[in-house]
């Protein structure tokens, strides 16, 4: 069984917010909805032994994902792969996946017109993957860095079942129990 | 921007924007209050006082339960983001908003059919509802489904909050037993406030149990507005003792920060203690001041309630955010709409100032 998954290596991501640009211009988003934002930014250490920590998110396709069960209409969904995404044409924008979501990465489009408006988020460019097979989201392409890392993480001669095999991972709010499939390798500073 | 600056908004600034407005906490309070007032209306009539027809004593609470929860669905509808479409939130038996509008579906119509097969009146413009008296025929039958509705409505309000796990300060079991005390609380005001006005038309009999009624009622609202008390010191407290870091932060704003004087002057003191004392002062005309201020409390408990939606917060976010907020969407926003391109250096010293 197909289970999709991204790893992200910490060390090698410099910040440069091309995954969010990239996200932006393929999904055509409005100015204040962003998929994947890179958070962080934030200087540690004591000069002159210092390094900025990056944290790029996105949605993390949770195999218990607490904003599917919620949804009231049944939009909000998973696929058999495991990608979680909203059918717009379901969607009442009743906000409770949005609410549900422990990691804050859902949003609603509040700059198209009134009575318009649904939820929204990263689906691993579910599109552009139905359209080009094999092809991986956005913003892994664009990764000049290579610090993103997409696959099926259930074969284990995949790139990321290996990447995560030999590496030291870790995932965000882990002690919630939505097992979710972003895995982070750790920043241990300076350069690589 | 100097650090220290920049640390001090950052610790009361909200990562990010509030989901649900207004419209949903006073939709929480509404459907509470309604659900209530069916409930004790119908335990009331069926279980209390099973001798007496108290149907005319009872008409004015049920039609203001039915405006309430009419009221609040409304709110609910509005706050949607395609309110046209609302019909599809019956669609999920596993989301608990389903269930709660299947019971408010089932209490409006209980309290409609209940109203409209009891009522007769006698002006010439709304005569004609007397056709629906045939609903009479089952008053029990609706007033009991209305009933049972308005308790699962009660619960549900605080249940639905208290799903939503990634909000630590609303996934506590304390917030639907919170909840149900204030719903009770609030619908015992409602009740003794319009107990036989109109268009009820009480007799000597039906009169003299609602005099019993508003007892019983002045009495568990006296019991209920201590039990609230308990239940809300006793969570707030344990949060700021032994809670995680977001319900700390959340209990903090809530005892000596922004929020502390609508918590204690306006929640506890104006909504509880001040009804408490009220109460049992015995002076004439106090038990109305004190139902009205326990209808103020319990609207007040939701708002509070729905603000305090504080989600832990990711590594960077606050920073993440702050910055949008305050400095990339304002230069975004003036860049875009002030319909002139900017001169490179124009750009850069927009951008200082910004920071």
């Amino acid at each position: 069984m197909t289970r999709y998954a991204m790893c992200i290596d910490l060390h090698r991501c410099v910040g440069c917010h091309s995954c969010s640009v990239a996200c932006r211009t393929w999904n055509d988003l409005p100015m204040d909805i962003i998929y994947n934002p890179v958070l962080g930014g934030v200087c540690e250490g004591t000069w002159p032994n210092v390094h900025r920590n990056y944290l790029p998110t996105l949605c993390m396709h949770c195999k218990n994902p607490e904003c599917v069960p919620c949804c009231p209409t049944g939009a909000s969904q998973q696929d058999e792969d495991g990608v979680v995404w909203v059918d717009s044409k379901i969607c009442m924008g009743c906000k409770v996946c949005v609410n549900a979501c422990p990691y804050g990465m859902r949003d609603t489009s509040h700059m198209v017109r009134r009575f318009d408006e649904f939820v929204r988020k990263c689906t691993f460019c579910k599109e552009r993957r139905e359209m080009e097979p094999g092809a991986d989201p956005y913003c892994v392409q664009t990764c000049h860095q290579n610090a993103r890392v997409f696959g099926d993480i259930d074969d284990p001669d995949s790139a990321i079942s290996r990447l995560i095999g030999r590496s030291d991972t870790f995932r965000l709010l882990e002690e919630l129990g939505t097992d979710p499939q972003i895995y982070y390798i750790p920043d241990m500073g300076g350069t690589r | 921007m100097d650090m220290k600056q920049y640390q001090a908004e950052n610790a009361e600034i909200q990562y990010k924007h509030r989901y649900w407005g207004w419209q949903i906490a006073l939709y929480l309070f509404l459907g509470g209050l309604g659900g209530g007032i069916l409930f004790l209306t119908w335990v009331l009539s069926a279980f209390v006082f099973p001798g007496v027809d108290m149907t005319q004593a009872f008409m004015l609470p049920n039609f203001i339960a039915l405006l309430v929860i009419a009221f609040g669905l409304f709110c609910l509808v509005e706050e949607l983001g395609q309110p046209p479409v609302f019909y599809r939130a019956y669609v999920t038996a596993t989301s608990i908003i389903k269930w709660g509008a299947v019971l408010l579906t089932i209490a409006s119509f209980g309290s409609l059919f209940w109203l409209l097969g009891n009522w007769s009146p006698e002006s010439p413009v709304l005569g004609f509802l007397s056709v629906f008296n045939f609903f009479g025929g089952a008053s029990g039958l609706w007033l009991g489904a209305a009933g049972i509705a308005g308790f699962g409505i009660m619960v549900y309000t605080g249940v639905m909050l208290s799903t939503l796990k990634a909000h630590s300060f609303w996934s506590t079991p304390a917030l639907p037993i919170l909840f149900t005390t204030s719903a009770l609380s609030t619908a015992c005001a409602g009740i003794m406030l319009s107990l036989c006005g109109w268009p009820g038309v009480a007799d000597m009999a039906t009169a003299a149990a609602a005099h019993e009624a508003h007892e019983l009622l002045h009495t568990l609202d006296i019991i209920l507005a201590f039990a609230e008390l308990s239940i809300l010191l006793i969570m707030v407290l344990s949060f700021l003792g032994a809670g995680n870091r977001t319900q700390q932060r959340v209990a903090k704003r809530w005892i000596k920060g922004s929020t502390a004087p609508i918590f204690w002057i306006g929640m506890i003191g104006c909504g509880l203690v001040a009804p408490l004392l009220l109460n049992v002062s015995g002076i004439p005309g106090a038990s109305t001041l004190a139902c009205v201020l326990v209808l103020c409390g319990g609207c007040l408990l939701r708002f509070l309630c729905v603000w305090s939606d504080d989600r832990q917060p990711l590594e960077g976010e606050n920073r993440y955010y702050f910055r949008q907020k305050h400095a990339d969407m304002a230069f975004a926003s003036y860049y875009t709409k002030s319909g002139k391109e900017l001169e490179r250096g124009e750009n850069f010293a927009y951008i200082d100032n910004l920071y």
